[in-house]
């Protein structure tokens, strides 16, 4: 099961670096996205800096949320999540892996442009370390929130738009605590928003694996005989 | 057939070691049901041979065996590992088909080496291709590779379509080679299959 596991994980990390022109997609976007509110509202920083943190926070979810469809579609359509099945690898463990490496490969870059496109949005270098922290573990509760919405919609016609209306309600929480812990107001690392939403992230990461591998369970690679 | 038979008392005594079980399944695809009720067993080196027009329930009752779907009814039990190649053969088409294959024996705990994993292209005459990324690969080569591994029951969807004679003759050599060994193997198929190792065949009537 471990080997299983250590294969699983360095199989997506081949195929990631392979296929990086995705992941560079997904951190392009969460560039433009950022960088077209300064066009919009003028180089004003009275103006932006109130907004940058909630500005960064949207983007990264967008972003994140443009990924996802992605996850499992190549495993199924070319059978390999049958494989994944039959094997003594369980499914859960399966979907952990996956979320596990599309984080690092999506939004750990993201984690690093970040404090840049802050500084564009005139945010002062001591609200960094908060702002970056709080998305890591915001990023992670979205990976897995996708992760269950990637299975569940895996063969969907449309699945990116119905994956948009599933994961962004369920995503709020992850939203308001992050952007709460993201300007403490002691000026300490560790808030309780911040506590909360670790605390968002452990039930995550209890129940996504678990949802997703049920969704995949019976999910078939279309017969392309 | 090979080594293993010879130590088996004849068919009287079979029902003792029997290996898949399926008692009573119904089968549904959506809302239709396919198949109402179907028993069937097979025992260890035996071939069976499931035939019957496109929409008779071939691929649903292979991927029902393999766990892949639930029967609405009646239940399936196997006793032996499986080994599943459907319609999509579980290659990835940016890995070579090496990789693939020593990608699949992790995920299954299987200790490999290159060595084997060489020997095992070698068998299916596909060492020639096995460096290159799969999206590169014919139809026929993929399938190739795909039936590279050995499991204990093969559920095979389609061995052969897409393979020239060459290509067939080494699918009909691989399962001959498996059963010889005691494993089974269940195929889906329109063509003949592995006419030497005597296989028996299960018709599955469409059900309008």
């Amino acid at each position: 099961m471990t080997t299983g596991l250590a294969t699983q994980v360095r199989r997506d990390l081949t195929l990631g670096w392979r296929g990086r022109g995705e992941a560079l997609v997904v951190l392009g976007f969460f560039g433009v996205i950022i960088t077209l509110f300064p066009l919009a509202i003028g180089p004003d920083a009275a103006q932006l800096r109130p907004i940058a943190i909630p500005v960064i926070w949207i983007a990264a979810m967008l972003a994140c949320l443009s990924g996802f469809t992605r996850i499992f579609a190549e495993d199924v359509r070319c059978g390999w999540v049958d494989q994944v099945a039959l094997s003594p690898l369980p499914l859960p463990l399966y979907a952990l892996a996956k979320a596990g490496v599309h984080w690092v490969l999506t939004a750990l870059p993201m984690l690093v442009i970040a404090p840049l496109l802050a500084m564009m949005l005139y945010l002062e270098a001591a609200a960094m370390a908060p702002l970056v922290l709080a998305l890591a573990l915001g990023t992670m509760a979205l990976t897995l929130l996708g992760v269950i919405g990637a299975a569940l919609t895996e063969g969907a016609r449309g699945g990116g738009g119905l994956m948009a209306v599933l994961v962004l309600p369920l995503a709020l929480p992850v939203l308001i605590f992050g952007v709460m812990a993201s300007v403490p107001e002691d000026g300490g690392l560790v808030t309780p928003h911040l506590m909360l939403l670790g605390a968002v992230l452990l039930v995550l990461l209890a129940l996504a694996p678990l949802v997703a591998a049920s969704a995949l369970a019976e999910t078939e690679a279309e017969t392309g005989a | 057939m090979g080594a293993s038979t010879q130590t088996r008392p004849e068919k009287t005594s079979r029902s003792s070691e029997l290996s898949l079980v399926i008692d009573g399944v119904a089968l549904a695809r959506g809302m239709r049901v396919i198949q109402p009720a179907m028993t069937y067993r097979m025992a260890a080196g035996e071939i069976t041979l499931v035939t019957g027009p496109n929409g008779s329930g071939k691929s649903t009752l292979l991927r029902a065996i393999a766990g892949r779907l639930r029967p609405i009814a009646g239940s399936i039990h196997c006793d032996v590992p499986i080994l599943y190649v459907g319609h999509a053969d579980g290659l990835v088409p940016a890995l070579s088909g090496r990789r693939n294959l020593c990608d699949w024996a992790g995920l299954n705990d299987l200790a490999t080496t290159p060595e084997r994993i060489d020997a095992a292209l070698a068998t299916l005459g596909a060492a020639g291709f096995a460096d290159l990324p799969v999206r590169l690969l014919s139809r026929g080569q993929r399938r190739r590779l795909a039936l590279s591994p050995n499991g204990a029951l093969l559920l095979l969807d389609e061995p052969t379509a897409g393979l020239d004679d060459a290509s067939r003759q080494a699918v009909d050599a691989l399962i001959a080679g498996h059963l010889a060994a005691g494993g089974m193997v269940m195929a889906a198929t329109h063509d003949p299959l592995a006419p030497g190792s005597g296989p028996r065949e299960l018709p599955l009537e469409a059900t309008s």
